[in-house]
């Protein structure tokens, strides 16, 4: 072989090498950037009390779930490690405490006192403990003594006697209609397209009513599938016209029927006529009148990314406010109070979001949820915008909304650290330019928590947030009736 | 060279030019950091001469959850803007110290203040000012009160505020304290006095 063409097949290997590394780096450094814009893995979980979400973690290669993430809304839970061990006492509403032991790395666990075989090992990471995702049932089983069911391909888990069934029926009469029956009200989300309309169930425990297909003998519906994938259900109504759905029976009912056809097209020269609204048909049965409803609407600070104030280096301040959000739920609904939550999971909401989501859900007060590890107690905060003689009616300046609530967000303030004081907890009613409070156009406060003693930890300790928890529920029961009360 | 020699390097030279277009992108965004980095390094403050000055601070203390009145002495230079600047970095020197009652982000400062219609002042500070703010509703609203009420005690005329942070506005402070609006020194007074 001729010099020159050896150094030239030389040069040509060494560059292909070279480059090579280099684009495999690239495609790495790719490729690692979408793994963390990926969305994360869900369990939703469906509990007579409520609907949550757990985030799943992959760990060498099996998927696994927090402990303390999936029985909080459940419970009351105390969990510590200790070296490898790592210690859990979970208490259900009205029963008793129930105990349970994992070892780091083992399959061996105690629970209730008596030997348990987890279909893999247990992990703690960062003090924190996880199971593999297959033993979520006999976990949740032992520790609640109620029947769960698990789907582990479609991430949905259910606790008690919770899974809804629904029926379908097609009814012909001038023109054919699909009714779909459900055992109480739902509110899926609806997307339509030619010649289907698909309801995403996303927080309604709502399962196959035995056949996943059925099909119908029917020109206009001819079919129906349902499906459960990503922590939903879904169920997917196909026709041979364009379709619409509208709601009956108080929500417990969705009508599937033929769209409208498109209004004929308008001759430019002719005035433009006022369009009707495209409107659903009506029920086939009377409305009841609205009943008045007190709804609560408590709002866990930060989430996602937004980890919020360092408490401890494995405490996230959102993860604190999660926890009391839930509390607090329950605290209100066992004084008979609706109660909603911002966040039900480890998500991102910008500042703007949440009080848009606010102001549309139209709740009778609102109530922010912050954790810090500076000082000690608790502060509860009212905006600090001047006080304005505004009504509360019709539009509000987005950036000045609060001012026309500040007399009811001050009295339900002030209702909760008198139940802070009554239970000897440190606290304070101030106010502070806190975002998104300004732009919250319902009675609204803050509650920011910090460590009771010289302790951090004992922020997230069961016994102070149950006590601060109770106080806000008692503090708002309090003011129940000076409320504003709204129809749904 | 075979002409499946030539195809091959041709291929190879596309690869590496999307590299090398790759590495001066790279390259370009680190000098833009660097640059910014750079301009967040302030300048030696003009050199004061003259008698210290008794000026007001009000000092935040986290445990306590309250605003401290107290006074310091501070060499002021004679340009208001100057003289407002030299005391809010007086009250930032109390909070850098260690041990702080009040801690805030190491490298703290403040760029710039500027004065408008002589009843306004816009604080620029750097970005370690709101990067490294401990984050929390209280230790926030402590932070912005104090630099607000001390600027109104120093300078009455001073009556409305705002923060910016590297001459940009940013949404909170470190998650929490508003940074979008004007704040009023009249209604921080009220608060400094609830906090007292």
């Amino acid at each position: 072989m001729p010099l020159s063409r050896r150094v030239s097949r030389l040069f040509l290997v060494s560059f292909a090498a070279v480059t090579t590394t280099l684009v495999i780096a690239l495609l790495l450094r790719l490729s690692a950037v979408q793994a963390q814009s990926a969305p994360q893995n869900q369990l939703t979980v469906y509990s007579p009390q409520t609907t949550y979400s757990v985030p799943l973690v992959e760990i060498k290669g099996q998927q696994y779930f927090g402990l303390v993430e999936l029985l909080e809304p459940l419970g009351s839970v105390d969990a510590r490690a200790d070296g490898k061990k790592y210690k859990l006492r979970f208490t259900p509403p009205g029963d008793r405490p129930q105990e349970a032991q994992f070892a780091d790395g083992k399959e061996k666990a105690k629970i209730r006192g008596k030997d348990f075989k987890l279909p893999g090992n247990f992990a703690l990471q960062n003090g924190r403990g996880y199971l593999p995702i297959a033993a979520i049932s006999d976990l949740l089983s032992r520790l609640t003594t109620q029947e769960t069911q698990f789907h582990p391909a479609a991430r949905r888990l259910f606790i008690g006697n919770v899974p809804e069934r629904f029926t379908l029926g097609i009814f012909k009469d001038k023109a054919s209609r699909l009714f779909i029956g459900f055992p109480s009200a739902v509110n899926p989300s609806i997307a339509t397209e030619p010649g289907h309309v698909r309801f995403t169930f996303r927080h309604e425990p709502v399962v196959s009513p035995g056949l996943d297909s059925v099909k119908f003998d029917d020109p206009l519906i001819t079919g129906a599938t349902f499906s459960e994938h990503d922590g939903l259900a879904e169920l997917d109504v196909v026709g041979t016209a364009p379709l619409m759905a509208s709601f009956a029976d108080g929500g417990k009912t969705i009508i599937v029927a033929a769209a409208p056809p498109p209004p004929p097209p308008v001759a430019q020269e002719a005035p433009a006529p006022q369009v009707p609204a495209q409107t659903q048909p009506s029920p086939p049965q009377a409305r009841q009148p609205a009943v008045p409803r007190l709804l609560v609407l408590i709002d866990p600070a930060h989430g996602g990314g937004d980890i919020g104030a360092a408490i401890t280096p494995s405490l996230p301040e959102k993860e604190v406010v999660l926890a009391l959000a839930r509390r607090v739920q329950r605290e209100l609904n066992n004084r008979g109070i609706a109660a909603g939550l911002m966040r039900n999971s480890d998500v991102a909401i910008s500042l703007d979001q949440r009080a848009v989501s606010a102001n549309a859900a139209r709740p009778a007060l609102y109530i922010a949820l912050h954790a810090a590890n500076t000082g000690r107690g608790v502060h509860v905060f009212t905006s600090l915008l001047p006080a304005e003689n505004v009504s509360a009616q019709g539009f509000l300046p987005w950036d000045t909304a609060q001012a026309a609530f500040l007399d009811l967000s001050g009295a339900a303030a002030g209702s909760v650290a008198a139940e802070l004081e009554a239970r000897k907890l440190p606290n304070a009613t101030l106010v502070a330019p806190l975002r998104p409070m300004n732009n919250i156009a319902a009675p609204a406060f803050a509650v920011e928590i910090a460590p009771p003693g010289e302790k951090v930890d004992e922020i997230a300790s069961p016994a102070y947030q149950e006590q601060v928890a109770q106080s806000i529920a008692a503090g708002i029961a309090a003011v129940r009736g000076k409320l504003p009360q709204v129809r749904p | 060279m075979t002409r499946r020699s030539l195809l091959i390097f041709a291929a190879l030279l596309l690869v590496a030019l999307g590299l090398a277009f790759y590495a001066l992108q790279l390259k370009r965004r680190v000098a833009r950091d660097e640059q910014l980095a750079a301009q967040q390094q302030l300048a030696m403050p003009p050199p004061v001469n003259g008698p210290p000055t008794a000026v007001t601070l009000y000092i935040a203390s986290d445990s306590e959850g309250i605003l401290r009145r107290t006074e310091a002495n501070v060499v002021l230079p004679s340009e208001r803007t100057e003289r407002a600047r030299a005391v809010l970095r007086a009250l930032f020197g109390q909070y850098l110290q260690t041990p702080s009652a009040h801690p805030i982000g190491a490298g703290t400062d403040i760029r710039d203040v500027y004065l408008l219609a002589d009843d306004t002042a816009v604080v620029d500070t750097n970005a370690a000012f709101a990067d490294a703010h401990p984050s929390g509703v209280l230790a926030e609203e402590l932070t912005v009160a104090s630099l607000v009420v001390t600027l109104n005690a120093n300078d009455s005329k001073i009556q409305r505020v705002k923060i910016l942070v590297n001459g940009q506005e940013r949404e909170t402070l470190a998650g929490h304290a508003d940074l979008r609006r004007f704040y009023l020194a009249s209604n921080l007074g009220q608060v400094a006095k609830d906090l007292q």
